[in-house]
């Protein structure tokens, strides 16, 4: 949908003349104190496909805002590509396009929203959520009735008339989100939207966006300084440091799989049990963890090496056939089914277990654990058998954001 | 030796005498060339606008019923400002009317409201070019700085002699004199208006003009107010100096008192001035509050 190709901002002088120093792989650093050149944006790539929320991290001064400002060209980018596929016209190179296309292109595929609202005060509610309508040129009664549409849609039907100043920083920021999805405008830029937001309204709009997603579907390039926030909204996260992008993955991999120091050191305290899966954490079912103890009703018993008690009959097929626990059969329930019973003090059962898929995230099989004592399956979309979650897979997990199996 | 330090010290010491430049002459000669030679464009093309559209305010104001204009003004007052100001507006104007002076309020208001239109029409879209670039700023800067330094006793013999005496010449003065405000904080509202807002029209798609009068002329509304406050008070104080070449109104009552030494008239026309400032001040500047671009100033 749109993909920046070694996209770099220099600002000073004469930015041209370092580029040489940027192929030579110099620092940001080290070009600052060579020639006084600032590299705001150090030879950015990445792609966002349509329909996908794309976070772009970093602390301040890492460049993500200019980054995303050379995207629509509030800032010009020095060198690179940034390529939008328009249905209409095919492949656009932003960076090169002139004038008028890019005012299109701005007015009817891009529209942006601002960490600090940047809502026009002289306008009421309903003037700025049809300001892009009204610059695509639009009749005054289709731009109030999607107005008022859109202005429903994040909640603030009824406050067509009133202006900024007289609402709360979360409305306002629900104006600016109303007033970027009103376009119709296939990519939203985000610049830090709920940054200047209090924490709990913070999460009710992060709530509202993945819902509004839900229901358009737009391309969303998301800027963030918070990694909680990155790991809860993207389906990918890019990690920016000092105008580089250090790595790009999805949420699972950045935690699970840190690539440098710097991001290692972001992901430290990050909470891991909204983002790891059960296959990461799990025990993986091979040989090298269990030991085949006998056959019986061709089915293989397993049990884990040093828990004996627990006996897993698989069948040929590689489906978990029954479960036992010291010579009682164990009852099998979906884990679904289980976290989401309500009622009373949980009791800790013995004489059942839980299954999961491999995607489950770690926040549910802790869930399942509240239910049952004994090990969380995990099974693929087959239903095969690929591992068990215990204590200590699960503490290892949450703490140590990996699996045993990733240690060796 | 000793008769050369007298004669090296009297142009040692006073090196004025050494060089004359003649400025007074190459004046005279350069207005008397502007005379003879822009005299007729300045007779066909910039007097008759003018006179046109002072006459043209004159008639208005003049052949209403005063009842009418009262009525008029409080209801402007009232719309621009608050009920009091037009309380405040009525009174003022019917104590003028009360001394006697009623029709010499009205030319008074015409000179005003004729010159102050020009200011507008002239000053803003300088403004609005000065604002958009710096070199432009730099070249106009010092001719607002003459055009408000100046003496208008200087430029007032010029302007006869090219527009012949009357109000005419009177307005012409008038307008230079007042037009730098405008021109100055139209062009500092519009360079005050925060990045953020221009950002966010840009990323929507405007073009240069649509953010000028989308946003950025809206947003500076409060700040060209208060240039066209400053720009009337300018023009009430130039009413009594344009008296002097011909021009009417409250001002030719001072400039006649003065000159017969009639107090008590040149009293009666200096209280009129001042309490038509003092409407015309509050109307504008209720106008520059309530203009929506003031919502920006209670934004964080």
């Amino acid at each position: 949908m749109i993909r920046a190709e070694g996209v770099t901002k220099v600002f000073g002088p004469n930015p041209e003349s370092v580029k040489p120093l940027l192929e030579q792989g110099k620092s940001k650093d080290e070009i600052q104190a060579e020639t006084g050149h600032v590299v705001g944006v150090n030879n950015a790539s990445f792609e966002v496909g349509a329909g996908e929320v794309f976070c772009i991290m970093g602390l301040s001064g890492s460049g993500k805002s200019t980054l995303i400002r050379c995207i629509n060209r509030l800032i010009e980018p020095t060198f690179g590509k940034i390529i939008l596929d328009d249905p209409e016209h095919g492949e656009l190179d932003i960076a090169t396009m002139d004038g008028p296309t890019l005012r299109r292109v701005r007015s009817q595929h891009l529209s942006m929203v601002f960490q600090h609202f940047a809502l026009f005060p002289h306008k009421t509610v309903l003037s700025n959520v049809v300001y892009g309508l009204e610059v695509q040129g639009r009749d005054k009664a289709e731009r109030e009735e999607l107005g008022k549409k859109y202005l429903e849609m994040v909640g603030l039907g009824g406050w067509e008339n009133h202006y900024p100043d007289e609402l709360s920083g979360g409305m306002q920021q629900r104006v600016g989100l109303a007033r970027a999805v009103a376009t119709e405008a296939n990519i939203l830029l985000m610049d830090e939207p709920f940054s200047a937001l209090d924490p709990l309204i913070k999460v009710q709009m992060q709530d509202e966006l993945m819902r509004i997603q839900q229901e358009l579907g737009r391309t969303i390039l998301f800027i963030t300084h918070d990694l909680d926030e990155a790991m809860r909204i993207g389906d990918h996260i890019a990690i920016m440091d000092a105008g580089k992008i250090v790595q790009v993955g999805n949420p699972e991999e950045i935690l699970v799989n840190p690539k440098t120091e710097y991001v290692a050191k972001f992901v430290e305290h990050a909470d891991p049990t909204g983002v790891i899966t059960a296959e990461t954490v799990a025990l993986p079912f091979t040989d090298r963890y269990f030991n085949q103890i006998r056959e019986e009703g061709g089915n293989q018993v397993w049990t884990r090496t040093g828990y004996t008690d627990v006996e897993f009959h698989v069948d040929t097929n590689g489906h978990l056939a029954a479960m036992r626990c010291e010579g009682n059969d164990v009852a099998l329930h979906e884990l679904e089914e289980k976290v989401t019973e309500t009622g009373g003090a949980p009791e800790r059962h013995t004489d059942a277990a839980v299954h999961c898929t491999t995607d489950t995230i770690l926040k549910r099989v802790l869930r399942g654990r509240a239910y049952s004592e004994l090990p969380v399956v995990v099974q693929d979309t087959e239903g095969r058998l690929k591992g068990v979650i215990d204590e200590p897979e699960l503490i290892h997990g949450i703490l140590e954001k990996q699996g045993y199996a990733q240690d060796d | 030796m000793n008769d050369l330090i007298p004669m090296l010290g009297g142009s040692l010491g006073n090196p004025f005498e050494l060089i004359d430049m003649p400025i007074d002459d190459w004046v005279t000669w350069f207005v008397d060339w502007l005379v003879d030679t822009f005299r007729d464009f300045f007779r066909t093309w910039v007097s008759p606008p003018v006179k046109t559209v002072m006459e043209g305010v004159q008639w208005l104001l003049t052949s209403t019923p005063p009842l009418a204009v009262l009525a008029g003004l409080f209801v402007l007052a009232w719309r621009a400002a608050s009920w009091k100001v037009g309380v405040f507006a009525v009174v003022a104007f019917a104590f003028i009317g009360f001394m006697g002076v009623w029709d010499e309020l009205m030319t008074t208001l015409s000179l005003v409201i004729t010159s102050v239109l020009f200011c507008l029409v002239i000053g803003v879209p300088i403004g609005i070019l000065c604002s958009r670039r710096d070199m432009t700023y730099t070249l106009v800067r010092p001719i607002l700085d003459i055009m408000q330094t100046t003496p208008p006793f200087v430029y007032l013999v010029p302007a006869v002699m090219l527009f012949s005496i009357g109000n005419v010449p009177g307005l012409i003065a008038t307008i230079i004199f007042a037009m730098p405000p405008t021109i100055r904080l139209t062009n500092l509202g519009i360079r005050q208006v925060p990045g953020q807002y221009t950002e966010a029209a840009t990323a929507f798609g405007s073009t240069p003009r649509q953010i000028l009068w989308k946003v950025q002329v809206p947003l500076a509304m409060p700040t060209i107010m208060a240039g066209l406050n400053q720009t009337i008070m300018l023009a009430l104080s130039m009413v009594v100096i344009a008296a002097i070449i011909g021009a009417g109104g409250l001002g030719l009552l001072v400039f006649q008192g003065l000159n017969r030494l009639d107090i008590g008239q040149a009293f009666v026309g200096g209280l009129g001035i001042v309490l038509l400032a003092m409407v015309l001040d509050r109307i504008t500047q209720g106008l520059g509050e309530k203009a929506p671009g003031s919502r920006a100033s209670s934004d964080d």
